[in-house]
């Protein structure tokens, strides 16, 4: 408050002082002197108050002086006001007066709502104010400040108390600047601070080290009231910021070091800095107000992502780290990109602020995500996967350590030596050590000077911020977890249905990404959730699922690769996913799950697993045959190439290809098929025969067709071994893309023969690839003769129709011709007879 | 040959829970399709002379026109009460517990030959082994191309496996199929 009321005080106390003793001193005349555009500016004002004000008082008495002095000092108040309430509502900070207007009258909104936009920014105005105040009389001042700075260094210091002779300039200046504005309209106004705007920016791009004040200005400029111009000034700011900023991180002097002399360069770059810093955390203070206010949201996350995105060393970043990562799952589509875009480039350019940033936005994510109950959007996790971590400092450490350890022995043999040699002198010993002394300082020295980041302590940010990874994705799966399990006892699948795990899906994404760097002790842990959650849908699916196929899918291939990449040493056999992924082909739904999940574990876990067991490779081989019959092109166009890969690697399972049911003497305990035996263990596949095979040599598509008689042969011809190298994954995606186009291929089959189709099919593909291509080319064309072909199929269609009904009819005609003469004939006997 | 008695039973299904888990149901309940009924039976447990056979009813029904003292064997033999009443499995029910182990460890072909000579089964000797062993729990031994070898009882957990020197034991041997040969009196 008292630094607000000195803010209005200044214009309305000087006058006074002004009329009754001016003392100039020695220096401001100089300085006026010296600087004659002041004083130019200052003499013209002073004359054209004063002479007014002189002549008057020329012919009036003490008490009439006195009420004109009132008089003006009322009309320059009121002018004030005015000028607070029309230009600048920012600047009339004083909530003494925001109270005395709220109790009036009806006008009490209006005011009330201006300042609500800004409920913060008082306290942080005030500041600025002092620093606007300062800059003010810095910027008047600078020549002589300079001067007096060779002098000494506290009048430097005592700068607040060179204020009033500024406020002799500044208040007329201000007065006649008020009456200016008056006239200028407000588009006038805006169009002028905009052009001011851009001078400013202008001139501090220029020359930032001698501008550098400006950048008070501009900040002062984004108190408007007009939202346009603050956003602009916002705006100009983040430019001029991210243009300005130096390449490393500010410390501002101790006092110690303050009063230590300097040089003169020094002391500027000093003031350069610390006016740069301050002009940064009042704007920094001033976006984090304007960040709860709706209107400016937008503008300002883009400027706090922007900074961060360009100067994520600088000083306060932690206050830009966190703003961005509360915005992080924001519901606002844009500010949600940009604040996920933001952090992804902090990972990926770690080299910026050499990882420390990394580290603290990854803990503060870790603290969102846990208070928010993993309620989150799932592009928030998302970010994490864009996380690198550099292994090569792990493999650095493991030499280290055998270097230690051969020193070691050397030392010992050495030792071993020395005791075994015990007669060189003292004075080598002490030369020795003082030598092995040298060297340690001189390391240390040179680490200490060397830019190169300590690998350990990189290495000790990398293990934290890879803990607080997986404590966010653990907390992850185990909120899932515990969501799920409650349901069977509550029964409530209604209320349930409706809390889905957004985080899950890329939580699994990124756990699969780092599954590499998880610590053997907790593989066995989340082994054990995977399992659970891979299980949960099972159970209930009827009454709505809270896990999809999908994510339990994700969790199986999940639950491989971290086994695949932790344990090559040993084989582990991960049974239950595979009971899991047994029954979830049963459960998958083409147009609801993703295709290309159930494709990649399908590759995962049956293709790239090295052997399986006899029984349940069979129990597979069936299950992909029967599934392939009833879904899509690309479905079952991956499920035959698994199909295929497994009767290539189990041979004894090719016993499912003889037209032999009950599998002879392999056939093992289960006698029979069962097809709903939910472990494929007990299924007794081998017991069956692959008849699915044979339906499917005559599916529709092509390709299918192909690869279904291919594998058909598989027993006939044992010497081609060769391993097919398409993966389901690769087959589903060619056939998918493959599907938008093959809708008009069937049309341009259909015309052509059937039996054709079957033996060229290969023929027909190709000429139907021209016809696609013709048809990319000219769509128009080709849908022109398509409808004439189709036209002229129809008129033959119909030529066919009309035909054989003139001909049935002739038939029936005949017929009925024959029949009465017959009949005549009968009758022609009968007279006869 | 009588049933087993209640005491008998739960010591047998506690045996075999061990290694067959769940699907010990369907060594209870599974169907047989042995003799020549049309309607399937199924498998039920006897004990004839301190041994427990795993027999289908048809094949029991018939059993009992045979003599105490003249009936050898019938059906599998799944184990044998000893003279201390405790009840041990044998080798004969390595077909029942292959069809439905729970937990199972592939051997090497190099350390096959080993566990046949009634060895037990080192880390070195593993090719591959199911997730989520605990120790205690039973495990069915196999060739590295599923041939059941035997059975025994697991010393380690599966995480514990990993960091096993390649001497440690995993798996404790019970019965192998090499006892045919060694053994062949006394089965």
């Amino acid at each position: 408050m008292g630094k607000q009321k000195r803010v209005i005080l200044p214009p309305d106390l000087p006058p006074e002082v002004s009329e009754e003793a001016i003392e100039v001193s020695d220096e401001d005349l100089q300085f006026v002197n010296e600087n004659l555009d002041y004083a130019g500016f200052v003499s013209r004002l002073d004359t054209h108050s004063i002479t007014k004000h002189v002549t008057r008082v020329a012919d009036l008495k003490e008490d009439a002086l006195e009420a004109l002095y009132e008089k003006r000092l009322k009309k320059k108040k009121a002018l004030q006001k005015d000028e607070e309430e029309e230009e600048q509502p920012g600047i009339q900070v004083g909530r003494l007066d925001a109270l005395p207007v709220k109790t009036l009258d009806g006008q009490l909104y209006y005011r009330p709502l201006s300042k609500a936009s800004k409920p913060t920014e008082d306290g942080g105005e005030g500041e600025e104010h002092a620093q606007e105040t300062d800059k003010g009389l810095v910027k008047l001042n600078k020549a002589e400040r300079r001067a007096k700075l060779k002098k000494s260094k506290k009048e430097a210091k005592k700068q607040a108390k060179e204020l009033p002779p500024d406020e002799v300039k500044d208040n007329p200046q201000t007065a006649v600047l008020a009456e200016l504005k008056e006239d200028i309209t407000a588009e006038e106004s805006f169009e002028t601070k905009k052009c001011k705007l851009a001078e400013l920016g202008i001139a501090l791009l220029a020359d930032p080290e001698s501008n550098i004040k400006l950048l008070k200005e501009m900040l002062q400029m984004c108190n408007d009231h007009n939202h346009a111009i603050v956003k602009l000034g916002l705006l100009s700011l983040l430019a001029v910021f991210k243009d300005i900023i130096p390449g490393y991180r500010i410390r501002l002097p101790t006092e110690k070091e303050l009063e230590m002399k300097v040089s003169k360069d020094v002391k500027k770059m000093r003031y350069y800095e610390s006016t740069l810093l301050s002009a940064y955390k009042a704007y920094l203070q001033k976006l984090m107000v304007l960040e709860k206010v709706s209107l400016y949201q937008h503008a300002v996350v883009r400027c706090i992502c922007t900074l961060l995105d360009a100067v994520p060393h600088f000083n306060y970043r932690e206050s830009l780290v966190e703003v961005v990562v509360r915005n992080i799952s924001s519901s606002d589509e844009v500010i949600r990109k940009l604040c996920c875009d933001t952090i992804k480039s902090l990972f990926t350019n770690e080299g910026k602020h050499s990882g420390e940033v990394t580290g603290a936005a990854i803990r503060l994510i870790a603290n969102y995500v846990k208070a928010h109950n993993c309620q989150m959007h799932p592009d928030s996790i998302q970010v994490l996967m864009s996380l690198s971590f550099d292994e090569d400092l792990h493999r650095s450490e493991a030499p280290d350590k055998d270097k230690k350890v051969k020193k070691k022995h050397y030392k010992k043999g050495n030792r071993l030596e020395e005791s075994s040699h015990p007669q060189p002198n003292d004075r080598k010993k002490s030369r020795q050590e003082m030598m092995s002394k040298m060297r340690e300082e001189v390391a240390a020295d040179y680490k200490a000077a060397s830019f190169d980041p300590d690998i350990m302590e990189r290495r000790r940010m990398q293990s934290e911020t890879l803990s607080a990874v997986f404590e966010i994705y653990f907390r992850i799966l185990k909120h899932t977890m515990h969501s799920i399990v409650p349901r069977p006892n509550g029964d409530t699948g209604t209320t349930h249905v409706t809390e889905a795990h957004p985080l899950l899906g890329p939580c699994l994404d990124g756990l699969g990404k780092f599954s590499h760097l998880i610590d053997l002790d907790y593989i066995g842990d989340l082994m054990n959730y995977l399992k659970k959650l891979a299980c949960s849908g099972g159970k209930s699916d009827s009454s709505g699922k809270c896990v999809t196929v999908s994510e339990r899918l994700r969790c199986c291939i999940i639950a491989f690769k971290v086994m695949r990449n932790n344990l090559d040493a040993l084989n582990v056999d991960l049974q239950d996913f595979f009971v899991q992924l047994y029954n979830l082909i049963l459960e998958y739904r083409p147009g609801r799950d993703r295709g290309e999940v159930l494709a990649e574990a399908l590759k995962m876990m049956l293709c790239n697993d090295r052997q399986h067991d006899m029984q349940k490779a069979a129990a597979f081989i069936k299950r992909l045959a029967t599934f392939s019959l009833c879904f899509e092109s690309a479905e079952s166009m991956a499920a035959l190439v698994t199909l295929k890969h497994l009767l290539q690697k189990n041979i004894k399972c090719r016993v499912l290809l003889e037209n032999d049911p009950g599998g002879g003497s392999v056939s093992g305990s289960v006698a029979k098929y069962q097809p709903y035996a939910l472990d494929p263990n007990q299924s007794g596949a081998l017991a069956s025969v692959l008849w699915e095979l044979n339906l499917l040599t005559k599916h529709y598509h092509p390709t299918i067709s192909t690869m279904a008689s291919g594998v058909a042969n598989l027993s006939i011809a044992p010497t081609q071994t060769y391993l097919s190298r398409l993966s389901p994954q690769q087959a589903f995606l060619d056939l998918s893309l493959e599907r938008e186009s093959f809708s008009l291929k069937i049309n341009v089959m259909k015309s052509s023969n059937k039996r054709k189709r079957a033996s060229e099919g290969a023929a027909t593909s190709s000429v139907d690839r021209i016809l696609e291509e013709a048809g990319s080319l000219d769509e128009g064309e080709v849908k022109k003769k398509l409808s004439e072909h189709y036209m002229l199929l129809h008129d033959i269609k119909e030529n066919e129709r009309l035909r054989s009904e003139l001909d049935r009819t002739t038939r029936a005609l005949s017929l009925y011709d024959e029949y009465k003469k017959q009949k005549k004939q009968k009758r022609g006997g009968k007279n006869v007879s | 040959m009588r049933t087993l008695d209640e005491k008998e039973t739960t010591q047998v299904f506690e045996k075999l829970f061990k290694f067959a888990g769940n699907n010990l149901k369907n060594i209870v309940d599974g169907a047989s399709h042995e003799g020549p009924d049309p309607a399937p039976g199924r498998y039920c447990f006897r004990l004839c002379k301190n041994r427990v056979f795993y027999v289908s009813e048809s094949l029991v029904r018939r059993a009992t026109n045979v003599g105490r003292h003249n009936l050898a064997s019938l059906g599998t033999c799944v184990g044998k009460f000893t003279k201390g009443g405790s009840f041990h499995l044998t080798i004969q029910a390595l077909g029942i517990l292959a069809a439905n182990a729970r937990h199972k460890v592939w051997l090497k072909p190099t350390s096959e030959m080993s566990f046949l000579y009634g060895n037990h089964v080192l880390k070195g000797g593993l090719g591959r082994i199911t997730e989520n062993i605990n120790p205690g729990d039973g495990v069915v031994v196999f060739s590295m191309s599923d041939v059941p070898l035997g059975f025994g009882i697991s010393q380690r957990s599966t995480q514990d496996c990993r960091k096993l020197d390649p001497n440690g034991l995993v798996v404790l041997h019970q019965a192998d199929i090499g006892e045919y040969l060694r053994m062949e009196d006394e089965l």
